[in-house]
């Protein structure tokens, strides 16, 4: 531990103090900082990697709220009953003892001119890089009846953790041939074959423990990810539970009632047991905050993650509009190490190689029946842009679906440990 | 197979192959990779990049790998325990 290394520790009231004497920026002075707010996918990876690879030459602050991080990759098997929620949850104790400084504490401003963030408990972190990761937020009014409000009556279960908890207790209170209903959102989100895959893990629960239930799947969208995929996953192991309504069959006229429990589908009304409601999705509040989105989402720089807005804040993963990969957590990892190299290049001379990205989503239909998609991709002037790609087959025999699935298991352990070390 | 691998090239490389791969050589559903001898290596990722080895994911990572990227790579995992 180096003596001048700051310690941010949010509760304590001599580091506040400490905080609120004035930052000297690093220009000349001490270690070039880096900030990076959100402690998933993208953030985590990219504190890790800064702080790994620069060996101590730079200062890497991570601002998370959480103490633990659920994932919210395989939160759809932990519905199914193929994983516990202890499973999906990550401290971040291994990345401080790597040289990070973890500071849980929300950012709630960001002064580009002073190169300053300002976190929720008072104290401000100056950075020379900026790096922001905060995932989504859902855009207000996108389903006609709910708000945040409603999300303990009708869960969206799109961020991990107690969310997740809360469907599947619901999932689990279920009355026998009682009716489960998805709202789905529109392109672009993240995970794009996620809520398909909660639709199989949902069913695969269902099937065993109350089989006379159904699923409606309400969907603003004509087709989906991995559509003949998961289509024909449900009609040989969901035969007759799941009722898909697409938007050419009224899917996108949807509205719901949070205390009559009721979903309203082109004009028809139905009442269910559990609802689960994905709304549109944007940037996280913070990158708005920030000044750098445009729309929903913030244009960035295929070669280094940088936003269009400012050359010294980055965005990575979910709140990024980058291009052609998909918003999932593979991708977020995959473009905070490209970024990471950069960041470290720019701040201390250190070698800055090509952009590589690279992104897999696997999804679960049934036991061992795991399948993908996949593609590598490369910066352009204008975006990242898809060099080449997979995806399985539909009739694939069950050996190749088991090891699909066990591939993801793989992944899993690997991308879990690549971020948090 | 006389490219001698740029180990720090090989380093940033390999960010990419353990978002899947194990860097302390443990697997479970998907193979170790550390600590290998030069040789294997290189053909393993030929054999991927020719399609003689029929896994899609390796293939399109193997597909855009140059010689001189191979090597940094075959050189990096080398030098990491098994
Ligand atoms: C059901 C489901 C299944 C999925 N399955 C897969 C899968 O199989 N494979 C895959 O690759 N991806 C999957 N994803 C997608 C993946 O979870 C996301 O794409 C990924 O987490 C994005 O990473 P991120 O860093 O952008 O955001 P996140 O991982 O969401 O991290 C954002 C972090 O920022 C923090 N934060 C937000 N605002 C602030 C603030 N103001 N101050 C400080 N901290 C803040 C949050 O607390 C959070 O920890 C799935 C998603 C869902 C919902
Ligand atoms: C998306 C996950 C993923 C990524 C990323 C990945 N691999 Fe693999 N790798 C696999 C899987 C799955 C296999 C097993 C394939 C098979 O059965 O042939 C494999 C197999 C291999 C093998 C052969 C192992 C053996 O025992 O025969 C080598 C060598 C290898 N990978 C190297 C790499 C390198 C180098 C990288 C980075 C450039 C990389 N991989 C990136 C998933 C991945």
């Amino acid at each position: 531990m180096t003596i001048n290394r700051r310690h941010f520790l949010g509760t304590s009231a001599a580091a506040a103090a400490a905080l609120a004497a004035p930052m000297v920026k690093a220009d000349g002075h001490g270690k070039p900082r880096v900030v990076v707010v959100g402690g998933g996918a993208g953030g985590a990876t990219a504190a890790r990697y800064i702080a790994k690879d620069s060996k101590g030459e730079i200062d890497v602050t991570l601002i998370e709220p959480s103490r633990m991080y659920y994932t919210c990759f395989f939160s759809n098997l932990y519905l199914g009953g193929f994983k516990e929620i202890e499973d999906i949850g990550h401290s971040y104790g291994t990345l401080a003892s790597g040289g990070v400084n973890v500071v849980h504490d929300w950012a709630i401003g960001v002064d580009r001119d002073a190169k300053t963030v300002t976190l929720a408990g008072g104290a401000t972190v100056a950075y020379d890089k900026l790096i922001l990761s905060p995932g989504i937020d859902f855009v207000e009014g996108a389903v006609e009846g709910w708000d945040l409000s409603a999300q303990n009556a009708m869960p969206h279960a799109y961020k991990a953790g107690s969310q997740s908890e809360l469907l599947k207790a619901q999932l689990m209170a279920m009355p026998e041939g009682g009716t489960f209903a998805m709202v789905a959102p529109p392109n672009p989100y993240r995970c794009p074959p996620g809520p398909y895959e909660r639709v199989s893990m949902v069913a695969h629960f269902l099937k065993n423990n109350n089989p006379t239930a159904k699923i409606i799947v309400a969907d603003p969208k004509p087709k989906f990810s991995k559509m003949a995929l998961f289509q024909e996953g449900w009609a040989n192991n969901y035969e007759g539970m799941i009722d898909w309504i697409g938007s050419d069959f009224g899917g996108d006229n949807v509205s719901v009632d949070a205390n009559a429990m009721t979903v309203t589908i082109d004009g028809e009304v139905t009442n269910v047991d559990v609802c689960n409601v994905i709304p549109a999705m944007k940037a996280g509040r913070i990158a708005e905050l920030a000044g750098v989105t445009d729309g929903n989402w913030a244009p960035v720089n295929a070669i280094d993650m940088s936003t269009k807005a400012d050359p010294d804040v980055y965005v990575l993963g979910d709140s990024s509009q980058q291009g052609d990969m998909p918003k999932s957590g593979f991708s977020a990892n995959s473009q905070a190490k490209v970024c990471a190299n950069a960041v470290r290049g720019a701040l201390t001379g250190s070698r800055v190689f090509p952009a590589k990205f690279a992104n897999t989503c696997w999804s679960l239909i049934d036991t061992n029946n795991g399948v993908k998609v996949g593609a590598t991709y490369e910066a352009t002037d204008e975006k990242i842009a898809k060099v080449d790609g997979f995806i399985s087959a539909t009739g694939e025999s069950a050996d190749v679906r088991k090891a699909t699935y066990e591939e993801s298991e793989g992944w899993y352990t690997g991308i879990t440990t690549d971020m948090f070390g | 197979m006389a490219l001698e691998g740029d180990l720090e090239y090989g380093e940033y490389l390999a960010s990419e192959c353990t978002t899947c791969h194990q860097v302390d050589g443990s697997a479970n559903g998907i193979p170790s990779i550390t600590g290998w001898e030069t040789e294997p290596f290189v053909t393993a990722l030929h054999a991927y990049k020719a399609k003689h080895r029929d896994n899609e994911v390796m293939q399109i990572i193997a597909n855009r790998m140059s010689d001189e990227e191979i090597a940094a790579l075959a050189a990096h995992f080398k030098t990491l325990e098994n």
